[in-house]
């Protein structure tokens, strides 16, 4: 099924068929029809807060916020027991820009614990269930927002994404998932995971959706130095660029897999299927060799990054300031109870992992060695990037895995191809899933990703695959859930 | 990995698990340094500098000494479960008996 996209939306709004408040009750209706089975949100809200601006294309429009993004008044929990009646005291800079163009927030989405997962099954309020399949996974962390643009209760969410949080769940979902330049979008209110790898960015069902979000909320925040000056480029005013001539570039190691796994097969012809669309716009596509060595360190070194700098963020949560506090009459005793009851098992276990990459004797061959691999992944990236305008590879490995596939116990046997998207949050690459197709009657995405700072271009080149291909301002709809 | 060094690392963190959850983790910490000894294989990893972010060349300027975000006493104390004379409140630490 088909829907609106925001300029539909905007002006439906414009020409008096439909008002924002409308569209926030119907949004709200939506998400509690389908709440009991797919469970997207943590709060849907009830009061409907509209700022008027009538400069921006978003004014008037129906949003979510994952719950890992600070809402001034608003319970934000990050789908943790820890935070589960915690009410944030200020707002996050993304927040405070999409009021001031005029977003209406409708609710807070389910995450896995922390953000700290790649399965939506992990929030203290239970699994979140992909749209296509109720058995399945529709993939994290960013499990909520995925969900709920995919069954049409908003036309744009906000996710974060530290290895691929919102570019794997919009692949599992048959949605997009943008996720800026590092720094393009200030953090600041973002509830830290992995500072060093940590991006927000955007949920839609179209490219163009996810051009008018960012173009809204980008730019230099004085409260996050790590933001970026704004690069002055409209990135919506640049989608019809024209892309003859752009050269992409994918790994052939990466899909250089000996498998007679049909599904993986028939991903890999859709890729192939794909680069023929690119080649008559215009593009060229090469394949790349990359040292098999490297490719296989990305998910290591990923694992230990993520969660070194996560055991130091989140030593912050003991329940004393904030968060569940325990009844304990010892203050030791009230953070062991606190953080014990807090965590689920799976936070302890990575957090336990982080600290043992962090003892002073394991630094050096853990935690240096993964940052050195950084390095190289990223070196070796931007020496393509001379060359090519674009990486270009199947987002997933797989359709949306079944709930009994416990991807979240760090398996031996992976493949690079299911961890390849780690490399945009190394290199804090432009990087965005559109979908490219259906596998067993699952969604599955394509994934470009660019050079750091070129987001407009980026947005231009799936912009254009997207023109080639059926799948854009695709939904469930209400006769298929 | 030795169960009673998870334990000593869990508490360190001021956490606990049951004696399943270390024994999950005992196995997974054997799957994990085996993918963690990937990374030595590098050729030539030693000569190279780490990375800790993404755009290296951000400004680290100090800011000027001007209140710029100030969260009122009220907020800053809305989420402590237990509050005294505009402070959070918590159990005696110094001159506790147990210290």
């Amino acid at each position: 099924m088909k829907c609106k996209n925001i300029k539909d939306i905007r002006n439906d709004l414009d020409n008096g068929l439909v008002t924002s408040l409308d569209l926030f009750k119907s949004s709200v209706d939506k998400a509690l029809k389908y709440q009991s089975d797919y469970n997207c949100f943590v709060t849907i809200l009830d009061n409907y807060e509209h700022i008027d601006n009538k400069d921006s294309l978003l004014n008037g429009v129906v949003y979510a916020l994952k719950d890992n993004i600070s809402t001034k008044g608003i319970l934000t929990t990050a789908s943790s027991n820890i935070l589960k009646d915690y009410v944030p005291v200020y707002d996050a800079t993304i927040y405070r820009k999409l009021k001031e163009n005029g977003a209406v927030l409708m609710g807070k989405t389910v995450l896995d614990e922390l953000a700290m997962g790649g399965t939506g099954t992990t929030a203290h309020t239970g699994i979140v269930r992909n749209p296509y399949d109720k058995r399945r996974m529709i993939g994290g962390s960013s499990a909520g927002s995925a969900a709920c643009v995919a069954l049409g209760v908003v036309p744009f969410a906000i996710g974060s994404d530290t290895g691929d949080s919102i570019r794997k769940p919009a692949a599992y979902g048959g949605v997009v998932g943008f996720k800026p330049s590092y720094g393009r979008i200030s953090r600041y209110g973002l509830f830290p995971f992995a500072s060093s790898l940590d991006h927000l960015g955007v949920l839609t069902t179209n490219v163009m959706d996810a051009a008018i979000v960012v173009d809204a909320v980008k730019g230099y925040d004085s409260k996050d130095m790590t933001s970026l000056k704004d690069d002055k480029i409209v990135y919506l005013d640049n989608l019809e660029n024209d892309v003859r001539g752009r050269k992409l570039f994918y790994i052939k190691e990466i899909l250089d897999i000996n498998s007679d796994n049909e599904e993986l097969c028939e991903i890999v012809n859709n890729f192939k299927e794909v680069i023929s669309k690119c080649e008559s716009l215009g593009m060229e596509v090469f394949p790349v060799s990359m040292d098999i060595n490297l490719l296989k360190a990305i998910y290591p070194a990923y694992i230990t990054i993520s969660c070194a700098e996560a055991t130091s963020n989140n030593a912050n949560l003991t329940g004393i300031i904030f968060g569940s506090r325990s009844d304990k009459e010892n203050i030791n005793e009230m953070m062991m109870d606190a953080r014990t009851n807090g965590f689920s098992e799976l936070i302890k276990r990575r957090f336990i992992l982080g600290s043992y990459i962090l003892q002073k004797e394991n630094q050096e061959k853990l935690y240096l060695n993964a940052c050195r691999v950084r390095r190289m992944i990223t070196s070796c990236m931007n020496e393509f990037f001379k060359e090519y305008d674009g990486l270009i590879l199947p987002a997933a490995a797989s359709v949306a895995p079944l709930f009994d596939v416990d991807k979240d116990r760090l398996s031996d046997e992976y493949l690079i191809l299911d961890n390849h998207l780690a490399i945009g949050n190394f290199g804090g690459y432009p990087s965005i899933t559109i979908p490219s197709g259906f596998v067993n009657n699952m969604p599955i995405g394509i994934n470009i990703t660019g050079k750091f700072g070129d987001d407009s271009l980026v947005l231009n080149m799936a912009y254009k695959l997207e023109g080639t291909m059926d799948y854009k301002q695709m939904i469930v709809g209400d006769d298929d859930v | 990995m030795e169960i009673e060094k998870l334990k000593d690392y869990a508490n360190k963190l001021m956490f606990d698990m049951d004696d399943s959850e270390y024994e999950t983790l005992a196995l997974e910490f054997e799957v994990i340094l085996k993918q963690m000894d990937l990374i030595d294989k590098i050729d030539g990893i030693e000569k190279v500098d780490p990375m800790f972010f993404p755009n290296e060349d951000f400004s680290l300027r100090l800011r000027d000494d001007e209140d710029i975000t100030v969260i009122d006493t009220k907020d800053a104390l809305a989420n402590a479960k237990d509050v005294l004379a505009n402070q959070i409140k918590v159990p005696k630490v110094v001159g506790n008996d147990e210290m």
